[in-house]
C-alpha cells in the first residue's frame, strides 16, 4: 500500500515535470487567412507559442534569423495552428543572429489561427494603454519588470510597469525607491544550464533607476545581485527582473 | 489629351512632360518679397499649395530667408515654399545652371562632395546635382550635448569614398577632427507641429528616456531630424545656422524665435493633381491639401480603419479615372498586406519577424504619414545587401561604404549580426549602438511631388522608383498598375 502510493506521488511528479518544456530552437511562422502563428519543434514535436498581436499584447511573438528560448507549459486541449499549446510561455529572441532560422510557411486549409484582437490589416479599435496606476495603492510597494533571457530591452508592457511605480512614487511622495537588478538561469528540458551574461542585473538595475530619475521620481537607489539567480526550469522566466520598491 | 495618356499606358510618365512649363520659384534670400497667406505653385504632378497661417510673410529682414553666417545662405536656401520646404534636385540643378554655380547654396563646407574639391566644377557637387544630397559631417565618436564622448559599440572603417571626403586628411575620420562624412536630402521645414508632437517620457522602441528640449525640459518627439540629432526646432536652427551658414557668432534668441515661429506656421500639400484635377473635396478625404493640415490635430494615430492616416478616399472609386487610381493607391497603403521584415525598430520591438501587416503599421501618423513613436527604422535602403546602391565595385556607385565592426559585448545589429556594410550608419552615428546602424527616422509624407528625389539618400529618382523600391524589400506582390495607383497615391498628398 506504502509502495503503491510512492508510486503515485513518483508519477503525480513525473507528470509535473513531464509538463514543462524549455528549449533552444528556430521558430517556425505558418501564415493563415487570418495572423501568423508563431511556432517551434523540439524533440520531435510541434508546439504552438502564440499568435500575431499587436504591441500591447502579453505574448511578444520570436523573430525569424533568431533562435528562440521557449519556456512554457504544456495546456490541455486540442492543437492550435498544428502545434502543441504551451500557456503560460515566455519567449526571448537570442541576440546572435542565425540566418538558418528561416522557416515561413504558407497558409494551409485546415489550419486557422486562434481569433486575435487584432488582424494583419489597420486596427479596427483603439491601441489599450498601460493600466493606470491604481488609487488603491497604500504603503510600501513592489512593482516587477521581467525580461527576455540575455536581454535589458524594457518592453512595452515593462514601460507601463515603470510609469505605474513612478506614478505611485510621486503620488505618494515616496521617502525611497529602491531598484534592485537580477539576472537569471535557465533549466532547459536537457537538463542543460543556461546562465544570463554577467553584468546584466546591474545594466537592468541602472536602467530602470535611470527611467525612474527621467520621470521625476526622486530619493532612486539602485543595486544588483552580481550572482545568477539559481534555475528551476519551471518559473525561470520570474527571475530575470528588476524589482523597484516604493516605501513611504 | 488624357485618352491619348492612357492609351500609352504612360500616366505616370506623361505627367513628367509638364516639368518644362513651370514658372520660376526660388526664393532668394534678401529677396524681399512678399509671401501671400495662400499659393499654389505648379509641379510636375500639379500644384501645391503652401499657407501661412499666420498671414502673408515679410521676408525683408526675416531671419529665416536673411543669411545670419558666412556663405551668403539663409534657411530659405534649402526649404523653399515651392518645393515643399525641401529642395528638389531639380531646382539645384536649375540653380546651378542660373548662377553658374555661385548660389550659396553650393557652399563648399556641405553643398559640395568635399570642401577641398575644387568648387567651380560641376562634378565637386554631383551628390546635390544629382540626388539633392548635402553633407552632414558627424563627429566621431559622437559627443554629448556638453561636448564629452558618448560610449559607442562599433568601429568604423573606411570601404569605398566616392567623394574623398572621409579619407581627406583635413575632414574625414583620421583627420585632426574625426569625423564621418554622410550625404542626406533636407527634410520638409512644414506641418511641424505633426513632426514634434507626441513627445513620450520613455521611447517604445529603445525603452530608454528620450531627449529633452533643453528650453521646456519635455520630452521631445525625436522625429525632427534624419538621425534625430536636435531636439527641437529651436535647436536645430542654432545648429543649422553655425554649420550649414557657417556663422562666426550665435544667432540672438529673437532671431531663432523668428525663424521657429515661422516654420511653425507653414503647411504645405498637393492641392490639385494633373490629370484629377483640385484635390480638395467636401465629399472626399479629410487629408489632403494644406488646410486640413492647418486645422487637424497632431499626434493622432492613424493605423486603423475607423479614422485612416488620410482618410477614406471611397467616394473617389469608379468616378474619374485619375481619382479612382488615387484611391486606390489609398487602399493598398492602408489595407494591402505584407511580410514586413527584417526592419529593425519594427520586427525588434516585440511585433515580430516578419509581420503581416500594411504600409499604415509604420507610417501610422494621421496626416503625415510618420510614426508616433520615434521614428528611426532600417528600412534596408543604406544597408548592405538591401541598399538602394550599386554594387561597391561599380562606376556609378556615389555614395561613401563604412565597415561597421559591433564589439563583442555589444548586441548586434538584429538582422545584420556583426558587420555591417552600410552607406550612412544613420542614427547609430549619434546613438553609439550597433542596433541602429543603417538607422534613419521615418520623413513625412506630404508634398511630395514638389520635392524629388526621395529617401534620405535620394536614391528614388520619382515615386515609381520609390514603390519599386517597397515592393522589392517586402515581396509585395504589387501588379504594375498597383504600383502606379501607389505612387499616384502619394504624389497627391
Amino acid at each position: 500500500m506504502r509502495l503503491a502510493a510512492c508510486a503515485l506521488v513518483l508519477t503525480a511528479v513525473t507528470v509535473l515535470v513531464a509538463q514543462e518544456r524549455s528549449f533552444l530552437a528556430c521558430p517556425i511562422v505558418r501564415d493563415t487567412k487570418t495572423v501568423p502563428c508563431f511556432l517551434a519543434e523540439y524533440d520531435g514535436e510541434l508546439y504552438f507559442l502564440g499568435i500575431q498581436q499587436d504591441i500591447t499584447a502579453d505574448f511578444h511573438p520570436p523573430q525569424l534569423k533568431h533562435e528562440v528560448l521557449v519556456e512554457g507549459r504544456v495546456k490541455d486541449g486540442p492543437r492550435v495552428c498544428g502545434g502543441i499549446p504551451l500557456a503560460p510561455v515566455s519567449v526571448s529572441v537570442i541576440k546572435e543572429v542565425n540566418p538558418g532560422c528561416n522557416t515561413l510557411l504558407p497558409a494551409e486549409p485546415g489550419i486557422e489561427a486562434p481569433p486575435a484582437a487584432r488582424g494583419a490589416g489597420p486596427a479596427s479599435h483603439r491601441l489599450r494603454e498601460p493600466a493606470p496606476a491604481s488609487e488603491s495603492l497604500k504603503g510600501p510597494q513592489e512593482f516587477t519588470v521581467l525580461y527576455q533571457f540575455n536581454d535589458d530591452y524594457v518592453e512595452f508592457a515593462s514601460i507601463g510597469t515603470v510609469r505605474r511605480a513612478a506614478g505611485y512614487a510621486m503620488k505618494i511622495g515616496a521617502s525611497a525607491v529602491k531598484v534592485m537588478g537580477y539576472r537569471g538561469t535557465t533549466v532547459l528540458s536537457n537538463g542543460e544550464r543556461l546562465v544570463e551574461k554577467d553584468g546584466l542585473a546591474e545594466k537592468r538595475a541602472q536602467d530602470i533607476a535611470t527611467l525612474l530619475r527621467g520621470s521625476a521620481v526622486t530619493g532612486v537607489t539602485a543595486d544588483w545581485k552580481k550572482e545568477p539567480e539559481p534555475g528551476d526550469g519551471k518559473t525561470d522566466p520570474s527571475r530575470r527582473r528588476v524589482t523597484i520598491t516604493v516605501i513611504p | 489629351m488624357r485618352k491619348v495618356l492612357l492609351l500609352l499606358g504612360l500616366p505616370i510618365l506623361a505627367a513628367a512632360q509638364y516639368q518644362s512649363n513651370l514658372r520660376i520659384t526660388w526664393i532668394e534670400p534678401g529677396s524681399g518679397e512678399t509671401l501671400p497667406a495662400v499659393d499654389e505653385i505648379e509641379n510636375y504632378l500639379g500644384k501645391l499649395g503652401v499657407i501661412q497661417s499666420s498671414g502673408p510673410v515679410d521676408t525683408a529682414g526675416h531671419p529665416f530667408f536673411t543669411p545670419l553666417g558666412t556663405n551668403g545662405r539663409a534657411c530659405v536656401n534649402c526649404h523653399q515654399p515651392a518645393y515643399g520646404m525641401s529642395v528638389s534636385a531639380e531646382s539645384l540643378r536649375d540653380r546651378w545652371h542660373a548662377t553658374g554655380g555661385k548660389d550659396p547654396v553650393f557652399a563648399a563646407f556641405d553643398g559640395s562632395n568635399c570642401p577641398d574639391l575644387p568648387q567651380d566644377q560641376e562634378k565637386s557637387h554631383s551628390l546635390l546635382l544629382n540626388r539633392g544630397l548635402f553633407r552632414i559631417p558627424l563627429p566621431w565618436p559622437p559627443r554629448n550635448a556638453d561636448g564629452s564622448q558618448k560610449p559607442v559599440e562599433f568601429s568604423i572603417e573606411v570601404v569605398r569614398d566616392p567623394t574623398g571626403c572621409n579619407l581627406s586628411p583635413k575632414y574625414g575620420l583620421k583627420s585632426a577632427n574625426p569625423t564621418v562624412s554622410v550625404y542626406r536630402r533636407p527634410r520638409p521645414a512644414a506641418n511641424l507641429k505633426y513632426v514634434i508632437s507626441g513627445g513620450q517620457n520613455i521611447v517604445l522602441k529603445t525603452g530608454m528616456l528620450a531627449d529633452r528640449d533643453p528650453e521646456t525640459g519635455r520630452p521631445v518627439s525625436m522625429n525632427l531630424m534624419s538621425d534625430a540629432r536636435e531636439p527641437s526646432l529651436l535647436t536645430q536652427a542654432m545648429s543649422a545656422i553655425m554649420g550649414h551658414e557657417e556663422a562666426s557668432k550665435a544667432p540672438s534668441g529673437k532671431q531663432l524665435e523668428g525663424i521657429v515661429a515661422f516654420e511653425s506656421q507653414v503647411y504645405a500639400a498637393q492641392v490639385e493633381h494633373v490629370f484629377a484635377g483640385p484635390l480638395i473635396d467636401r465629399d472626399g478625404p479629410f487629408g489632403l491639401g494644406p488646410a486640413a493640415l492647418r486645422d487637424r490635430k497632431a499626434g493622432v494615430l492613424g493605423d486603423n480603419d475607423f479614422d485612416p492616416v488620410f482618410g477614406l478616399f471611397d467616394s473617389w472609386k469608379g468616378k474619374d479615372y485619375y481619382r479612382a487610381s488615387i484611391a486606390r493607391g489609398a487602399d493598398i497603403f492602408m489595407f494591402r498586406q505584407f511580410w514586413l521584415r527584417d526592419a529593425t525598430h519594427i520586427n525588434s520591438i516585440g511585433l515580430g519577424n516578419p509581420l503581416k501587416r500594411t504600409c499604415a503599421t509604420c507610417h501610422n501618423a494621421q496626416m503625415t504619414g510618420q510614426d508616433l513613436s520615434a521614428g528611426w527604422v532600417d528600412v534596408g535602403t543604406n544597408n548592405y545587401p538591401t541598399w538602394t546602391e550599386p554594387d561597391t565595385w561599380a562606376e556609378s556607385a556615389e555614395l561613401p561604404v563604412f565597415k561597421i565592426t559591433c564589439q563583442k559585448a555589444a548586441d548586434p545589429h538584429p538582422y545584420l549580426g556583426r558587420v555591417i556594410y552600410t552607406t550612412d550608419p544613420g542614427r547609430a552615428l549619434i546613438s553609439g549602438r550597433c542596433v541602429d546602424v543603417g538607422s534613419i527616422v521615418m520623413q513625412q509624407l506630404r508634398g511630395l511631388a514638389a520635392r524629388a528625389p526621395y529617401f534620405a539618400n535620394g536614391s528614388a529618382k520619382n515615386l515609381r522608383e520609390l514603390v519599386d523600391f517597397y515592393d522589392r524589400r517586402f515581396d509585395m506582390k504589387l501588379s504594375e498598375m498597383e504600383k502606379d495607383d501607389l505612387a499616384n497615391f502619394l504624389g497627391a498628398l
